[in-house]
């Protein structure tokens, strides 16, 4: 169900390879591109795909020969200016394409937003929200421990309903999810337009092909409802 | 002699075992000489208002008559209560029994004699320690004027004054900035009297032989040079001839660079030791809280923290190396200390024996978290010790030093970063959950006993209309304090007072069931 597109990731710091392994590790095709005199550490076991170039020249951005359109950029470099620099380059380059940029304060995001970054990951904002929750809120760091940070069963993922499933034309409320062991967070409903909602909320959607489901659920119900979903 | 030795010691003995003589002590103890503890302040509020009123009564004897009664006060009361005073403080400063059972236990461990003169020394030379130390000799000079016979005593009332420095801990402070810069105001005064000493000299040899009426000896010269440098100038002695004159130019420019050179002094050591007075009043303050949260590093990370604490309501005080982050925090409205958390030191004052109950490493240098976490579990093992680190090596090593939560902002950011590649969407719906950016927020409700979740089955529970999506239950048991994850458990599935239920939803609607409950 997930689309694997390709992703060039600029800077192989800390926070780059823990990017890369987490990429890769959900199968996508890397490209690490880093300056000219970044120091680089690679573990010896793994083949990383490196590329030097110099940041600050478009000519060299361009050598690298990438379909805007069905890639992703993360900038993931140490230094916020760098970053920073990286997404007005890659903006200014391709209007249309997807950056992602990591901050690492409110001040940063605020301007890699206004830069044109598409979606900024806050390095320290989620970290932050764990080390409290351990303090206020022990039963919610634990579910989200179990659901979101560590390796197991349970995950989160969204899946885009296509033509034709059985669930099309129905209602959210007339599909037993729970019974089904599966959990349904949110959902974006085109027919209400493409903002996301959580289904908290009153509102009973109707399940049309397009709209897109997030669900939590251990690994084998994930598998049972997505042959159900085949099979139509 | 065997006897009444091996009574000394059985008494002794009986002391260090007795648990009332050791509760009294330890009361008597804190009620004089611990900062801490929450009566001393009324007895540090008597004892002022005691030597208040005996200062009142010596100034307004000078003018008329008191009447006898509140001389009687003075004679009296007022005598007893220093009395008193000082022989409990000499009495809590050391054990006497504990001396005893040392020197006899090592006696007998090399087979020799306890001897009573040995013993008696000892324990004069202990007592002797406390006698002899300043405060000590302060107090006993305030005793001193009860004594009637000698007018001139009456004068030592005022180092009844001296007393209450003891009672007031910013008095103190001012006091410990003057030992501090001893060597260089030592200095200064050994330069100021060579300056007084030259200069009155001089202007006796020019004007003391009947040049100046004033001048009648060496001592008027003297101080006429100490009025003159300290450029007070009460003008009573004045130079009438031109070399003396001269004199007096020039020891007027010596007295200013010497006053000014004071002021500075006294006025830089007070700004380091502002550092220390304000940690002092911070430690007191975090003192009050019965649990503590402890931050060291207020970087980037910390920051956030901190916010996220304040808002939840937790009590935490900031430790830093570095005092511009502690002027930070401490602008920032925080309690901030500009401490080393590697040493053991900053965390004994903060209680780290029963108070603190939460320490986070949050420095950006991963070595320094592991080095204070060792530290912290070291001084107490039961601590709950949050660790950053972004090497997974490290991990390893922190988790080994039993640290109870090692995180790596990197992994969690790495982590969510990837899944925005295959699941946009999905990686919206966390970073709304986990950063707390939409209304729906992730939370936790505990089931008390006899509401009415308890005993019920999940099927019976309408999550749907209470607007909560039921993400899985901790099922309370004995073995863990939160128990296990049952992710969505089924409809026959059987709450209980204690477990704990995750859900999604408006913090309104948790806490609207909240107060169902």
């Amino acid at each position: 169900m997930q689309i694997k597109k390709d992703i060039v990731l600029f800077g192989y710091g800390s926070f780059g390879r823990q990017l890369y392994k987490n990429l890769r590790s959900r199968g996508h095709k890397v490209k690490v591109v880093v300056g000219l005199d970044d120091y680089v550490e690679i573990e010896s076991d793994s083949a990383v795909d490196i590329t030097r170039i110099n940041i600050k020249r478009n000519d060299d951005i361009l050598a690298l020969n990438v379909n805007a359109f069905e890639s992703i950029f993360y900038c993931a470099m140490n230094k916020t200016a760098n970053n920073l620099f990286l997404v007005l380059t890659l903006k200014s380059l391709y209007p249309q394409a997807n950056v992602i940029a990591n901050s690492n304060s409110n001040e940063t995001t605020r301007k890699l937003k206004y830069a044109g970054a598409t979606s900024v990951i806050d390095l320290y904002e989620a970290t932050s929200r764990r080390i409290v929750n351990v303090l206020t809120k022990p039963a919610v760091s634990m579910a989200l421990d179990e659901i979101v940070y560590k390796q197991n069963d349970l995950k989160m993922l969204e899946i885009e309903l296509e033509e034709n499933t059985f669930l099309e034309g129905k209602y959210v409320n007339e599909i037993r999810f729970r019974q089904m062991g599966i959990i349904l967070i949110a959902i974006i409903d085109k027919e209400l337009g493409y903002e996301l909602v959580f289904t908290d909320h009153r509102i009973n959607h109707k399940l049309d092909a397009g709209d897109i489901l997030v669900i939590v659920a251990k690994k084998e119900d994930i598998s049972k409802f997505q042959e159900m979903l085949k099979k139509g | 002699m065997e006897k009444s030795k091996h009574k000394l010691l059985s008494f002794a003995y009986f002391l260090e075992s007795s648990k009332f003589y050791n509760k009294i002590k330890k009361f008597v103890y804190d009620l004089i000489e611990n900062d801490e503890y929450k009566y001393k302040r009324y007895f540090d509020i008597f004892m002022i208002f005691v030597i208040l009123s005996s200062v009142t009564l010596l100034v307004m004897d000078v003018k008329r008559h008191i009447p006898h009664w509140l001389d009687d006060f003075d004679l009296y009361f007022v005598t007893t209560v220093f009395v008193v005073e000082y022989l409990l403080r000499m009495w809590v400063y050391s054990d006497i029994h504990k001396i005893i059972i040392d020197e006899y236990e090592e006696s007998s461990y090399f087979d020799k004699e306890v001897s009573f003169y040995a013993l008696f020394r000892k324990i004069v030379k202990n007592k002797w320690t406390y006698i002899s130390s300043f405060s000590a000799i302060i107090d006993l000079i305030a005793i001193l004027p009860s004594y009637r016979g000698l007018r001139v005593l009456r004068v030592f009332v005022l180092f009844r004054a001296f007393k209450m420095l003891r009672y007031t801990k910013s008095l103190t402070g001012f006091l410990y900035v003057l030992k501090n810069k001893k060597f260089e105001l030592m200095t200064l005064l050994t330069l100021s009297t060579f300056f007084i000493f030259i200069a009155g000299i001089m202007l006796y040899v020019f004007e003391g032989d009947n040049e100046n009426p004033n001048i009648h000896n060496l001592f008027d010269a003297f101080y006429w040079a100490l009025i003159t440098i300290s450029t007070v100038g009460y003008g009573d002695i004045a130079p009438v001839t031109p070399e003396g004159r001269v004199v007096t130019m020039l020891i007027i420019f010596t007295g200013i660079g010497l006053i000014s050179f004071v002021t500075s002094i006294i006025v830089s050591s007070f700004n380091e030791r502002l550092g220390v007075l304000r940690e002092d009043r911070v430690v007191q303050e975090v003192g009050k809280k019965k649990k503590l949260t402890v931050v060291c590093g207020y970087g980037l990370l910390g920051r956030l923290v901190v916010k996220g604490l304040e808002k939840e309501g937790v009590d935490f005080v900031i430790i830093d190396r570095n005092e511009e982050m502690v002027a930070l925090a401490y602008n920032d409205g925080h309690h901030a200390i500009c401490a080393d958390a590697t040493k053991g030191t900053i965390f004994e004052k903060l209680g780290i024996a029963d108070r603190v109950s939460h320490v986070l490493c949050l420095t950006s240098d991963d070595i320094q978290n592991a080095f204070i976490a060792v530290n912290v579990k070291s001084l107490n093992s039961e601590v709950y010790v949050t660790a950053r680190c972004s090497d997974q090596e490290i991990a390893t090593k922190m988790e080994y030093a039993h640290v109870n939560q090692v995180i790596m902002p990197e992994e969690v950011a790495g982590m969510m970063g990837a899944v925005y590649a295959g699941e946009p969407v999905a990686f919206e719906v966390l970073l709304s959950i986990i950063e707390e950016k939409e209304k729906t927020h992730i939370n936790e409700i505990a089931i008390t006993e006899g509401s009415f979740l308890d005993n019920k089955m999940i099927g019976e529970v309408n999550f749907k209309r209470l607007r909560l999506i039921l993400l899985g239950v901790f099922k309370r048991s004995e073995a863990s304090k939160l128990g296990e994850f049952i992710f969505n458990p089924s409809d026959d599935f059987v709450l209980n007072a204690g477990d704990n239920l995750v859900c999604l939803g408006y913090s309104t609607a948790v806490a609207n069931l909240k107060r169902k409950m």
